[in-house]
């Protein structure tokens, strides 16, 4: 649907996207994950055709998005950081508006608008001045203009940020529910987003692709350590010896990098056991306890969540900078 | 064009919901109102006194058309009054876009730059058309009088809408330029006052250079229509200023893009 070579934006000497390659299928979710001022704004704005490219193509379902312009644009949705919204307008006579910029025929404006209303579930407020909504309701709005001509390619710049909890999951949501109609490209720096929508992911930092994978794939994949978390008891030990008893035992195993062991209240010992990569020492754990004739209260395996594999990836990219 | 109509609707209906826009419609229809019953006092005073210097000594110095010298000077002051109502409707034009981030939505959509400017432009014009209709009434109420001009009053108009557009396409291409509404303003009026009155100095002295700069003036060419003279050199001088400052709005929103926001 729409695919990505070599884009670069430099600012002087700065760039701020260098030599960035995607490409996303029919119906794909791909994330684009990155902190903060890694170039994710500047780059969708380089896909949509706001801001030109220092180098590099892009074409949308086969159109050139810099030499044949209208038709790759009547095939994109996009919502911005921030709605471009018309305060004063209506709900409805906005997104009217809108349905005209993007070629929807005349005939069919009426029902595109309100199909567009009811699926961003804006029929409350139809009516009403934009001016007078809020802001999980403005940024519906924002998600209604961009899907009110029904595109093939939706771009979301994080679409997200700067709602509360409750307004976040709605837009979330509301995202999920696009899956399967638009190839959809969402920008974000929250990572429960990508995973949970997600069928791919792009993480960028300083304008580069760190890596791109399936959120699970990636999260194999970059894992450099398993943990095995469990909780034991022992009836007539003593916190501190069954403390150092334990650590003891657990260390014997083979595999084992770490052994971390608290004191809980009420005597029961929790520990957390790390593992080389590929080793899986959950079942090696529970015997060595239950041998020992420890009471095994849980035992849980670990494994690095996106967000882990985030901070690696870019804060390895940052001491290689430093 | 279906998308510089839908912009340009879209243009005028935010008008009527600014208060900037009631504020100039009303101020404008006032004044010229103002204008129009102070000036029409006065000559038909003159004309009074004229006449009755006639029946007393057989001749007057005055010549008076009452009409006819009413209308110019009217047109005149409109004209004037144009070159501080405009700034105040273009302004926004591109400026608010960029403010609000809806020229991101302008430009990702499957529309030219051009259009996004025509659109602009007509948005503006059609504003001033509706300026102008309160105006109507008071050359009918002229024409009560007897006297009725529809030649200069349709000259005059015209002269007046063409002006008006050359300071909307100039307007444009300035709030395009300006990142701050208030900047754009200062800008217009920085520009239209000139253009207005750049041929006062070529009265005060005479050379080459000044007369060619009195070429551009405003001013020697609206005030041919106040007269009821329509010239072909005048009609083709207000649409090159239209033209030019769309050319220029529309190179200019081209280049927005091109820099760091």
């Amino acid at each position: 649907m729409i695919s990505v070579t070599h884009l670069s934006k430099k600012y002087g000497k700065f760039a701020a996207v260098d030599d960035l390659s995607f490409e996303v299928e029919d119906g794909e979710v791909l994330g684009f994950l990155g902190p903060n001022g890694a170039g994710k704004t500047t780059t969708m704005r380089m896909i949509t055709g706001f801001l030109p490219a220092s180098g590099g193509r892009v074409r949308i379902g086969g159109f050139d998005l810099y030499t044949d312009p209208v038709p790759a644009k009547q095939r994109l949705g996009y919502l911005p950081e921030n709605p471009p919204l018309y305060p004063e307008m209506t709900v409805r006579r906005y997104l009217r508006f809108v349905a005209e910029l993007k070629d929807v025929p005349a005939g069919k404006t009426k029902s595109a608008v309100g199909l567009a209303i009811e699926r961003a579930r804006l029929g409350e407020v139809a009516d009403k001045r934009i001016s007078k909504l809020s802001k999980g309701f403005r940024q519906r709005v924002g998600l209604a203009q961009a899907i009110v001509h029904e595109p093939p390619l939706l771009v979301l710049d994080e679409p997200t940020s700067s709602l509360d909890p409750k307004q976040r999951f709605e837009v979330r949501e509301l995202i999920a529910e696009l899956k399967g109609k638009h190839t959809v490209v969402l920008s974000t720096h929250i990572l429960p987003e990508v995973s949970e929508v997600a069928d791919r992911v792009v993480i960028i930092n300083r304008g580069r692709i760190m890596a791109v994978d399936t959120p699970s794939r990636l999260s194999e994949r970059l894992r450099g350590a398993e943990s095995v978390r469990l909780e034991l008891a022992a009836a007539g030990v003593a916190g501190d010896v069954l403390r150092a008893q334990v650590t003891e035992a657990l260390r014997q195993m083979a595999g084992v990098s770490a052994v971390d062991v608290d004191l809980a209240d009420g005597g029961t010992v929790h520990a957390r056991v790390q593992s080389e990569v590929g080793v899986d020492l959950r079942a090696e754990a529970a015997a060595v306890v239950v041998g020992r004739g420890w009471r095994l209260l849980a035992l849980s395996a670990e494994a690095l969540s996106l967000e882990d594999i985030f901070l690696k990836l870019t804060s390895d990219e940052h001491q290689e900078g430093a | 064009m279906r998308h510089a109509l839908a912009i340009a609707r879209r243009e005028i209906e935010s008008y009527f919901v600014s208060p900037i826009a009631y504020a100039v419609l009303t101020i404008f229809t006032f004044v010229s109102g103002l204008f129009f019953s102070n000036m029409l006092v006065y000559y038909i005073r003159q004309s009074a006194l004229a006449d009755s210097m006639v029946q007393k000594y057989g001749y007057s110095d005055y010549q008076l058309d009452v009409p006819t010298v009413v209308l110019a000077q009217f047109f005149q002051n409109e004209a004037f009054m144009l070159m501080l109502a405009v700034p105040l409707l273009t302004m926004g034009l591109i400026t608010d876009e960029r403010r609000k981030g809806t020229l991101e939505l302008l430009v990702t959509s499957p529309v030219r730059g051009g259009e996004i400017v025509a659109g602009k432009f007509l948005g503006a014009f059609g504003f001033l058309c509706l300026m102008m209709l309160p105006i109507l009434p008071m050359f009918a109420f002229m024409g009560q009088g007897g006297a009725w001009e529809p030649g200069v009053i349709a000259s005059g108009m015209m002269g007046l809408l063409l002006l008006g557009g050359a300071q909307i396409a100039l307007g444009l291409f300035i709030s395009s330029l300006c990142e701050n509404v208030l900047v754009s303003a200062i800008g217009t009026y920085g520009v239209l006052i000139t253009m207005q009155f750049i041929d006062t100095t070529t009265s005060s002295t005479q050379s080459y250079w000044i007369t060619i700069l009195g070429y551009f003036s405003f001013y020697m060419r609206q005030v041919n229509s106040t007269r009821g003279v329509v010239s072909l050199t005048d009609l083709a001088y207000f649409a090159s200023y239209i033209t030019l400052g769309l050319f220029l709005a529309q190179r200019s929103v081209e280049a927005i893009r091109f820099k760091r926001t």
